[in-house]
């Protein structure tokens, strides 16, 4: 599969839910320290990788979520703290559609439910998180117990009221919109926690990644002791994202600039394999939903690939 | 701070990280990722004597050593500490004859039980002596000289006045700067409340909060878990009687004190002027010490911490208006820290006079909520040498009682000759 060459560094990776062909990349200049940022979508075709739009932002983009009702409608995280929300059908001087403007700081991960298919979340560097839907003037609703920054929001892919945060503060929290306050914190590593995900067949059972170089697995119902630490990364592991085919396969990528696949349940060597194609930090992942096997990384390399799982990315 | 500076840091922290959750960076504050490593110096106690008033208090017939030695066992005693395993005494002192108070010291080392194989110094910064102590044993301890050190500070004002032996360099008069070294602190006082319009009544409405503050401190037994009590001998001076006494109270503290009563004092250093006995620190017998080491030594003989031992910072000033120092000591170590001043939950800012402490009060806009909450020096007393362990000891025992939301303090002080110490403390595990 071939390689896609971003001007800026990548940040994060998302494929589209509706056409098994198109991908979204975030990606800021400068490694998201200064400057602006690009947000892409890319084609799959049998020429290789192409570039179907691109919509610049005068900063950093850190991640991108792609709407779950419309396939045209893609939302990216800015570095200025704002939500852009995309529309690909429209002229491009009536993009962005809409600009959320309302967290202080570095908006940092984004997620759309795909439940409840009108609403998404934001994670950000002002410890908070926001609830958003795009008939909306503002955010439905700010959860703010955090108390360093998020770096991940996650919806549960079985109840639509449910999704759980990964922060700094070195909590996971696992909220209920329904209820006041968050309805679970697991201090779930000694250091900050970068990532975290559902299981797409369990749904009591998440993943956290770690600037300790863990993963770990949790399942809500004891939260006291994780059921699995998995060890491999040599730096701190930046995403970590659940199979959405196979029960017990999780990917991560991590700044020790290697993908890993990962077995949580097997009983000796959990880890299936590692990628090290990247050159610099891989801090974005995603795995296709509508594509078995499908995967796709980016990384501050400024390069973005997408192949299948048992083969070579570079090949 | 900036923000291409704060996500160099959040992302730096990603790869070299420190354990413990992070502080907010919402606001423009950046606050120190710092969490909590092994290798910090923590305070795991820190004890000081009652603060009596010079010459008339409770420790008037007491020998410095004598002062000295309670809070030198009191640290190793109260933690279960082998006196051996401590690596260096060192105690601030300042008006006593160097030489002679650095052997004092030594044998309050001894009357407090350490072996002769244990080392003692002094250190003289005038009236942050007892903090540049604890940071110079701090700073022993980062650099690997040993692993638990004591910083502790003396002063004994009723045998060792505050004076000037010997003739003074005729050169000051072609370098004003150094002049303006000799002037008596009660005029830099002066010289403060008018360079910045601190009024009369500022200075006696801080003075009586002091007071208030100190007397309901006793009242609520708030300062017992810091204060050691010193057996002694008292002289009764008319009968010239000897008789036994334990001194565990401070004696400088006076209920009922007003604006309005203190407004009937005289200025004692300017005709006209503002600067009072009433609004000034009291001269004062005390000491204190403070038992620092490694987290994980701490964490490995299984002592509780009362605080980590973040940052220190000694400033210069214009000497005519030494009493400034803390408002330029204070960013100063605060910003080492990575904080903010509106981080910082407490404050011990000495009180070497109400002027220069309302004017650092106001320059910083700090809460007064938050600023010598069990009262200053005015109340308490300002014995020089002691005075900073004596705030570490004071601002520690109140953080630990306030509870986790009270996470960073400061210890700051105004030093005579145009200086200004601060060092910032946070309550950690």
């Amino acid at each position: 599969m071939p390689i896609f060459k971003t001007a800026y560094n990548g940040y994060g990776v998302k494929f589209s839910p509706f056409l098994e062909t198109r991908l979204a990349v975030a990606t800021s200049q400068n490694f998201g320290i200064i400057g602006n940022g690009r947000q892409y979508v890319l084609e799959l075709t049998p020429q290789g990788i192409q570039e179907l739009i691109s919509f610049d932002t005068r900063d950093g983009l850190y991640d991108c979520t792609w709407s779950e009702e419309n396939e045209n409608i893609l939302v990216s995280a800015s570095g200025d703290g704002s939500v852009k929300v995309w529309d690909l059908a429209a002229p491009p001087h009536q993009n962005p559609l809409k600009s959320f403007e309302e967290h202080s700081h570095e908006v940092y991960s984004l997620d759309w439910n795909t439940v409840r298919r009108d609403v998404f979340l934001s994670g950000s560097w002002d410890d908070s998180i926001k609830l958003w839907s795009l008939g909306a003037p503002g955010s439905l609703r700010t959860f703010a117990e955090h108390k360093y920054c998020v770096y991940t929001v996650a919806w549960n892919p079985a109840h639509a009221d449910i999704f759980a945060s990964a922060s700094g503060d070195c909590t996971l929290r696992i909220w209920d919109v329904r209820q006041p306050h968050s309805t679970l914190a697991i201090p779930a590593h000694e250091f900050e926690i970068l990532a975290c995900d559902w299981n797409k067949y369990n749904d009591c059972v998440l993943v956290s990644g770690s600037v300790d170089k863990t993963i770990k697995l949790w399942d809500v119902r004891s939260p006291r002791e994780p059921m699995t630490v998995l060890q491999g990364h040599t730096y701190a592991v930046r995403r970590v994202k659940f199979s959405p085919h196979h029960a017990n396969l999780i990917a991560s990528c991590s700044y020790d600039m290697s993908l890993c696949l990962w077995d949580y349940q097997a009983p000796e060597d959990a880890l299936l394999m590692r990628y090290d194609h990247h050159t610099e930090f891989a801090v974005g992942l995603d795995l296709s939903t509508l594509v078995d096997g499908l995967m796709a990384s980016t990384a501050w390399d400024e390069t973005v690939y997408v192949w299948q799982q048992g083969q070579d990315p570079r090949l | 701070m900036d923000r291409a500076l704060l996500r160099q840091k959040v992302l730096l922290d990603h790869l070299r990280p420190a354990a413990g959750q992070g502080t907010s960076i919402t606001g423009e504050a950046c606050a120190t990722r710092a969490g909590d490593s092994g290798d910090d110096v923590v305070v795991v106690a820190a004890y000081r004597t009652p603060m009596c008033k010079a010459k008339r208090g409770g420790l008037k017939d007491t020998l410095p050593d004598d002062i000295l030695a309670p809070v030198l066992k009191a640290v190793v005693e109260r933690t279960g500490v082998n006196p051996k395993d401590i690596g260096d005494i060192v105690v601030g002192s300042v008006l006593a004859p160097g030489a002679q108070r650095a052997n004092e010291c030594r044998m309050a080392a001894f009357f407090a039980g350490f072996p002769e194989t244990v080392p003692v110094r002094t250190v003289n910064r005038q009236c942050s002596s007892g903090l540049q102590a604890v940071a110079d044993v701090a700073a022993a301890i980062k650099a690997g000289f040993y692993d638990i050190g004591i910083g502790a500070g003396i002063e004994a004002m009723s045998v060792n006045p505050m004076a000037w032996e010997g003739s003074v360099n005729p050169q000051v008069e072609q370098n004003l700067k150094a002049r303006d070294c000799l002037l008596p602190m009660g005029v830099t006082s002066e010289n403060v409340a008018e360079r910045y319009g601190i009024t009369r009544a500022d200075q006696d409405q801080m003075a009586a909060r002091s007071h208030a503050r100190a007397v309901a401190a006793w009242k609520s037994g708030r300062f017992v878990d810091e204060v050691i009590p010193v057996a002694t001998k008292i002289v009764d001076p008319k009968t010239g009687d000897e008789k036994p006494v334990t001194i565990s109270r401070d004696d400088g503290m006076r209920e009922g004190v007003t604006p309005a009563s203190l407004a009937k004092l005289k200025a004692v250093f300017k005709k006209d002027g503002s600067t009072t006995a009433g609004n000034s620190s009291q001269i004062t017998d005390g000491a204190a010490a403070v038992l620092l080491m490694k987290r994980s030594e701490a964490h490995r003989r299984g002592l509780p911490i009362l605080g980590t031992f973040r940052t220190f910072a000694a400033v210069g000033v214009d000497p005519a208006v030494m009493g400034v120092g803390p408002a330029v000591a204070i960013p100063a170590a605060v910003e080492a820290a990575g904080l903010e001043i509106r981080d910082i939950d407490l404050f011990e800012l000495n009180e070497a006079f109400a002027s220069q402490a309302t004017y650092c009060c106001r320059k910083l806009h700090l809460d007064e909520e938050k600023v010598n909450v069990n009262g200053g020096a005015i109340a308490l007393g300002h014995p020089l040498g002691c005075t900073g362990a004596r705030c570490v000891a004071t601002l520690l025992h109140e953080m630990k009682k306030r509870g986790k939301g009270c996470r960073y303090g400061v210890v700051s002080m105004c030093i005579g000759s145009g200086m200004g110490a601060a060092a910032v403390f946070e309550q950690s595990d």
